[in-house]
């Protein structure tokens, strides 16, 4: 017997070599070819800019329907918790980078009717300039 | 077995094992993440909401392009079932008719087609009209998506072309040398609306129903005709709706819920022209020892015949 049978048996090489071979192949699929298939997700995995979408479009519903209770559900598929933080959260970074001022007004006025201005938005309330 | 099949199958059996922990890593224990993901993988429910959601903004900020790029991607009948759903849902909660003419604009921009949007897409006009011996001008029943029109001529203030009858091209009409300056003007086509009346009226009694008067306005094929406004009008109070809103029961339907002790009055047009008086919930036929059974009323309207236009043509 060779020195190297001695030390893994010629099928064991083989196995090892079969392993890797089998992870590969199971990575390219799993990962690649045929990956997890994701439907009927919940808003609260949306990419950022459909999810800034979605909260852009309840606030201005909010304006259309009236519904607090409404636009309180819909928030709340985004954050259990703490419906309004999304909309604050959005408000001012729309704030920051400059975004269209009806957007923020609407947010804003959302994130009030919320209970949840804060400093940042406040002039938005009275249209800022 | 011989060596050479022993280490094939330690190969394939070496495999098998890999591609199983492999796929047990990348399906369950890391599968791709679940971030980042876009509308038309919401749940169906969410999906409609949010086509409901791009719809509502419309009303409030009229950016099409915007409302476009919110529901690209979305398949065709998602958009149509929410949107469908919202007009006829907000038609019924009594939205001011802006809304619901906005909404119905939307709609129609994305090729999304309900009965109900006839209602609100062409009542500018006063009075919905349709010219009569012109079949093909009559409302076109929206049964199918392709055949809804886009203008429906019976819901346009346009008045027909008058059409010559023969009469007036009759070679027994004396020619003369200098034609006239005013040609013999054809019979003015009243409106449909000046030419409905009772067709008939019948009363429907089943066990546990709502006390309705139930309307059905119809042109002189028997189809029913959106769009028309209908008035129940009783001593102190008067209800309007207008045909149309109930798609599944029917264009030219419109129901009223009705009281046992009241005497109605049902009056179509904008002015509530009175057609029907002295409608009154009344028990229906008696029948045995049960106690008797108070019947809606179902009411058929359609377009009187033109006495004297068949007069001229027999003349």
């Amino acid at each position: 017997m060779s020195e190297r049978a001695g030390l893994l048996p010629r099928w064991g090489t083989r196995v090892i070599v079969g392993v890797v071979v089998g992870l590969a192949l199971g990575f390219a699929i799993g990962w690649w070819l045929w990956p997890v298939q994701y439907t009927n997700t919940e808003p609260g995995v949306l990419r950022q800019d459909y999810r800034d979408d979605y909260i852009i479009m309840v606030a201005t519903a909010y304006e259309a329907e009236g519904s607090l209770e409404l636009a309180r559900e819909r928030l709340s598929l985004l954050d259990p918790e703490e419906p309004s933080v999304p909309v604050v959260e959005l408000a001012e970074r729309l704030v920051e980078a400059g975004g269209a001022a009806e957007d923020i007004e609407r947010l804003t006025r959302l994130a009030w009717a919320l209970g949840a201005l804060t400093p940042t938005l406040v002039p938005d309330m009275e249209g800022r300039p | 077995m011989s060596d050479f099949a022993t280490r094939w199958i330690a190969t394939f059996v070496g495999a098998v094992i890999g591609l199983t922990l492999g796929l047990l890593y990348t399906w369950i224990i890391a599968p791709v993440e679940l971030v980042n993901t876009y509308p038309a993988l919401l749940r169906t429910d969410y999906r409609q909401s949010w086509v409901r959601l791009a719809a509502l903004s419309y009303v409030v900020d009229y950016d099409l392009e915007r409302t476009r790029s919110r529901l690209d991607g979305l398949k065709q009948d998602d958009v149509s079932g929410a949107i469908q759903a919202l007009i006829e849902e907000s038609a019924a909660a009594g939205w001011p008719a802006d809304t619901l003419r906005s909404l119905t604009t939307l709609a129609e921009a994305l090729d999304v087609q309900t009965p109900a949007m006839l209602v609100y897409l062409y009542t500018s006009t006063p009075l919905p009209s349709a010219p009569i011996n012109t079949p093909s001008s009559m409302p076109t029943r929206p049964a199918t998506r392709t055949s809804m029109p886009r203008a429906s001529p019976s819901l346009t203030v346009d008045t027909p072309e008058p059409t010559r009858t023969p009469r007036d091209a009759s070679p027994l009409i004396t020619p003369t040398p200098e034609p006239t300056s005013t040609p013999p003007s054809p019979t003015p086509t009243p409106p449909l609306l000046a030419r409905l009346g009772l067709v008939r009226q019948e009363q429907l009694c089943e066990p546990g129903q709502m006390l309705q008067v139930q309307i059905l306005v119809t042109d002189e094929r028997g189809a029913g005709i959106p769009g028309v406004e209908v008035w129940l009008m009783w001593s102190g109070g008067a209800d309007r709706a207008v045909t149309g809103l109930k798609p599944g029961k029917g264009a030219g339907y419109v129901d009223f819920e009705a009281e046992p002790s009241a005497s109605y009055v049902l009056g179509v047009g904008e002015l509530g022209t009175p057609l029907v008086t002295d409608l009154q919930v009344e028990p229906c036929p008696y029948e045995g020892d049960e106690e008797p059974l108070m019947g809606s009323w179902r009411v058929v309207l359609g377009p009187r015949p033109l006495a004297t236009r068949e007069s001229d043509d027999n003349g």
